[in-house]
């Protein structure tokens, strides 16, 4: 007997921080422009791929930070997936230390850092049930963004366990799923280059850069040192299912599509404002012709795209 | 190191290098073990562990058995509970966690979470070592797992150079194990979805990357197909050596170009670093392939026996071209010990 | 005098390439291997004539010698316990099926009509598939190898590696000694023979490589044009699958 717990109220949307090597005008003008005109409770912010392109955003991460904050965003400060040397994480502390700020973990030495402080655990994390997620919880984790490959049965189980009604969980539901980290550069591998000196490649792709099989079928995306789905998740028609089982915060991968009509549209979904088929034709037509997929959620192969049944 | 069941190596000398071989069935524990191996490392025949292949690991039975072998000669057994469970079901990751516990296992091989500390809490005196699936790849982390749940050794993920590892060993109070031989994953582990993205398994929740019940072999004329899923990963012509399809070991087409992209399927060879491993304060080495099989594992750990044992005593480390045969697609690499892989 | 071709048309039937991964078809005659001009192969010729009355209780007896040998393999093959193996020694003109059930292992002569009962396949020479059962079979190499060409359930047959690799087994020990084919006598000059029918083999398929080079380097030369033609053609008006390029009409 599935104990499902009362869908609350108000479920978050959240924009994800921009996995992309974009130009740090573009970055700012982007969060600009969302802090203007979305509707959106959460940003999180910050690089998570590369620990080069930092300096590129540093000198607009202030303002950006300002201008979400007076539009009324809760803004999440996101770190590193993958944190390999001394002055990476020396890095981390730093930018850490300032305890007014809220920051998301991407990696178990972050969320050790954040410890006995407020913070957001991200999707790098391995938070796969719920003997996890109550150890982090009790850190001081307010909020857990879940790895991308877990099942609605999955999640249902996760809504149940104990701790976590105090937590808020949180799904992916829109964008190019990360995939994997690594310490090579990919971006750079294709270049014919090495990650020491890639000149900045992965910053040609906007959204990531497609690759394909020998047969020519697209397969995956690379982005500089990560490797994301080449589809692209939309989980528009299982929002309802999401909120049944517990999950109140909804992250929007950012795109080079127009974000704040993406997050307008998620919203109506959410407040059950708009049709499930009216809300997919409608974001046809803002992303164009870009492969969709939902397997995770259906418990199966990450990149099908699977009809929602009659309920 | 203080182990719960096996006699104390005799000539054991306190920081030499360690070699923890891999136990896929019985009678590759018995290779390794007779091969000179210090320490071996099984897993029980279930999705809580990362090498879950059919016909493969071990039942509690055997697990006596493998115990018995391994600790009159010298030898210590690990075992590998290192997936991540499933929510709402940890029961089997906890009975195995009892189970290794109390048939005397020297070590279990952790990942999740929830699991160290189940384990740390039920079981105290069990001695935990930090699979590479935790993706600990700095002091922070590791000092994390060793003050949370007092983990004693930490497997480091692939990812790191030689002088990232001697710099990490002068920052933290555990021990740590490096990959020395076999596959090589480019990816951050534990943290990878390839494998479910284009299979529905993964190395996290099902203990399977690239699992057999997806792969299928087409011949296309005078060429050879290989796939996964829905996906062709490599073409050979039949004259090639094939290889089997791994996700991220095949060539695929960036920008018009086609390449072994993420990895070429190479075989990590850390012979040459040897002297530089131990130098860097490395406590074991790890030989990856419980999936190979019993010759797999004779040779490979008879081969680092003899480099280790030669290079205890300063001498040269000898050629060893018994390992080309087990090296996949006869190429080998140093993998990410050296900057210039990334 | 042997005929090559002639027995590789004997052996050989035209193939159906496999269905959905890893649950592929079985080829209804033999599948695409030509089979390694060995002394196996020679002998095979001379087998073929001798009736299965005689080899059936042969095979119940390696069936039981193996079960009480190596009972925990069928225990490690539970999860395939439903999966007909076929095994096909290519060399030889006889084929296996293994019902790997561990209640009531069997071990029997695959007829024709019995081939498409097989739910998995395992196709190569006789050494190769010794190679197999004593564990000489690397687990990564067992897709391709090319000394083995593997069909079907694949996820199966990796367990039947598996199990076999865990044994130990010996199959001049175990099976022909225990289940009473050789006399212990006959012991040692079995293993020599297999010694050097591996070694005769190797030799026999050298000079099958020196026969064979001129022809080969023609193929070469052929199939390296035709590569070129194709390259040719793909480059010149092809309609490779592109995607629209996304320009965002407004930032962000």
């Amino acid at each position: 007997m599935t104990n499902r717990k009362a869908a609350k109220s108000t479920t978050s949307l959240a924009l994800g921080p921009t996995l992309f090597h974009w130009d740090a005008e573009r970055w700012r003008d982007f969060y600009f422009r969302i802090a203007d005109e979305a509707d959106i409770e959460t940003v999180y912010l910050g690089e998570v791929v590369c620990a080069k392109r930092r300096p590129f955003i540093l000198p607009h991460i202030a303002a950006v930070h300002e201008r979400l904050k007076k539009a009324g965003k809760d803004v999440v400060l996101s770190t590193l997936a993958l944190i390999m040397t001394a002055e990476e994480m020396d890095e981390i502390k730093q930018t850490t230390v300032d305890a007014d700020l809220t920051f998301e973990a991407n990696d178990i030495s972050t969320a050790s850092l954040l410890a006995g402080r407020r913070h957001v655990i991200g999707p790098f994390v391995n938070a796969y049930n719920g003997g996890t997620i109550n150890y982090l919880a009790k850190r001081g984790a307010y909020r857990i963004s879940l790895p991308a490959e877990l099942s609605l049965d999955t999640l249902e189980a996760l809504g149940q366990t104990k701790a976590v009604k105090d937590v808020s969980l949180e799904v992916q539901v829109f964008g190019r799923l990360p995939l994997a980290i690594s310490a090579r550069c990919y971006h750079a591998r294709a270049h014919d280059l090495h990650k020491d000196g890639c000149q900045f490649v992965c910053g040609n792709d906007p959204d990531g850069l497609t690759i394909e099989t020998l047969d020519d079928e697209p397969f995956l995306a690379i982005n500089g040192t990560q490797t994301l789905s080449d589809t692209y998740c939309s989980l528009l028609a299982e929002l309802p299912a999401l909120k049944a089982a517990g999950i109140d915060s909804f992250r929007l991968w950012p795109h080079s599509c127009d974000m704040v009509q993406v997050a307008a549209l998620f919203r109506s979904a959410l407040d059950d404002a708009m049709a499930v088929e009216e809300a997919e034709a409608r974001l046809d037509e803002i992303i164009g012709d870009v492969p969709l997929a939902n397997g995770y959620l259906h418990g199966q192969e990450g990149r099908l795209w699977v009809e929602a049944a009659a309920e | 190191m203080a182990t719960t069941g096996a006699k104390a190596k005799p000539e054991t000398i306190l920081g030499d290098l360690e070699l923890i071989c891999p136990a896929g069935t019985p009678a590759a524990l018995r290779a390794a073990v007779d091969a000179g191996a210090e320490a071996v490392y099984l897993g029980f025949r279930d999705e809580t562990n990362a090498r879950n292949f059919p016909g493969l690991n071990f039942s509690p039975e055997e697990l006596a058995d493998g115990l018995e072998y391994a600790h009159a000669r010298y030898c210590m057994v690990f075992v590998a509970i290192n997936t991540f469970p499933r929510a709402g079901a940890p029961e089997a990751w906890h009975r195995a966690i009892d189970c290794a516990a109390d048939l005397g296992v020297d070590a279990v091989i952790l990942a999740d979470i929830g699991i160290l500390d189940y384990a740390a809490r039920q079981h105290p005196d069990l001695r935990l070592h930090l699979s590479v699936q935790a993706s600990a790849s700095n002091a922070e982390a590791i000092r994390f797992y060793h003050e949370a749940f007092g983990v004693r050794r930490v497997v480091l993920p692939r990812v790191l150079t030689v002088e990232d590892i001697a710099e990490l060993n002068s920052q933290i109070p555990v021990e740590t194990e490096v990959f020395a031989f076999g596959g090589m994953c480019p990816m951050a582990e534990g943290r990878c979805l390839l494998s479910s993205y284009v299979t529905g398994k993964s190395p996290n929740i099902t203990g399977v990357c690239s699992p057999a019940s997806h792969v299928r072999y087409e011949e296309r004329g005078s060429e050879m197909v290989s796939r996964l899923g829905d996906f062709t990963i490599n073409i050979f012509q039949q004259s090639d050596a094939a290889g089997y399809p791994t996700l991220c070991k095949g060539r695929f087409v960036a920008d018009g170009r086609a390449s072994y992209l993420f990895e070429a399927p190479t075989s990590l060879n850390v012979l040459p670093l040897l002297p530089e491993l131990m130098a860097a304060g490395v406590s074991a080495l790890k030989i990856e392939g419980r999936q190979r099989g019993r010759a797999y594992t004779a040779q490979v750990v008879a081969a680092f026996r003899a480099a280790i044992d030669a290079c205890r005593r300063g001498e040269p480390i000898p050629e060893m071209p018994q390992l080309a045969d087990v090296t996949e697609g006869q190429r080998e690499t140093s993998g990410a010990y050296r900057r210039a892989w990334r | 005098m042997v005929n090559l071709t002639a027995m590789t048309d004997i052996l050989n039937d035209s193939q159906d390439s496999p269905e959905q991964g890893g649950k592929g078809a079985i080829s209804a005659g033999r599948a695409s291997m030509v089979p390694p001009f060995s002394p196996v192969l020679l002998g095979g010729l001379l087998l073929a004539p001798i009736p299965n009355v005689v080899l059936r209780p042969l095979l119940r007896a390696v069936m039981a010698s193996v079960t009480k040998q190596h009972p925990g393999m069928f225990e490690r093959l539970d999860s395939h316990a439903d999966t007909i193996f076929l095994i096909d020694p290519v060399d030889l003109p006889i084929r296996f099926l293994l019902k790997a059930d561990a209640e009531q292992p069997k071990l029997t002569i695959a007829r024709e009509a019995d081939v498409s009962r097989a739910t998995a396949a395992i196709h190569g020479s006789l050494l190769a598939l010794i190679d197999l059962l004593e564990g000489r079979v690397d687990g990564d190499a067992l897709f391709f190898s090319r000394r083995l060409l593997i069909e079907g359930d694949t996820e199966a047959v990796v367990a039947l590696r598996n199990a076999v690799d865990g044994e130990e087994i010996d199959i001049i020990d175990d099976i022909l000694v225990r289940a009473g084919p050789l006399a212990r006598p006959a012991r040692r000059a079995a293993k020599v023979a297999l010694r050097l029918a591996r070694r005769a083999g190797a030799d026999m398929a050298m000079l099958q490589d020196a026969l064979l080079q001129p022809a080969m380097e023609r193929i070469e030369t052929q199939t390296a044009a035709v590569d070129h033609l194709h390259q040719s053609m793909a480059r010149s008006g092809s309609s490779r699958r592109r995607r629209a390029s996304k320009t965002p009409a407004v930032q962000g």
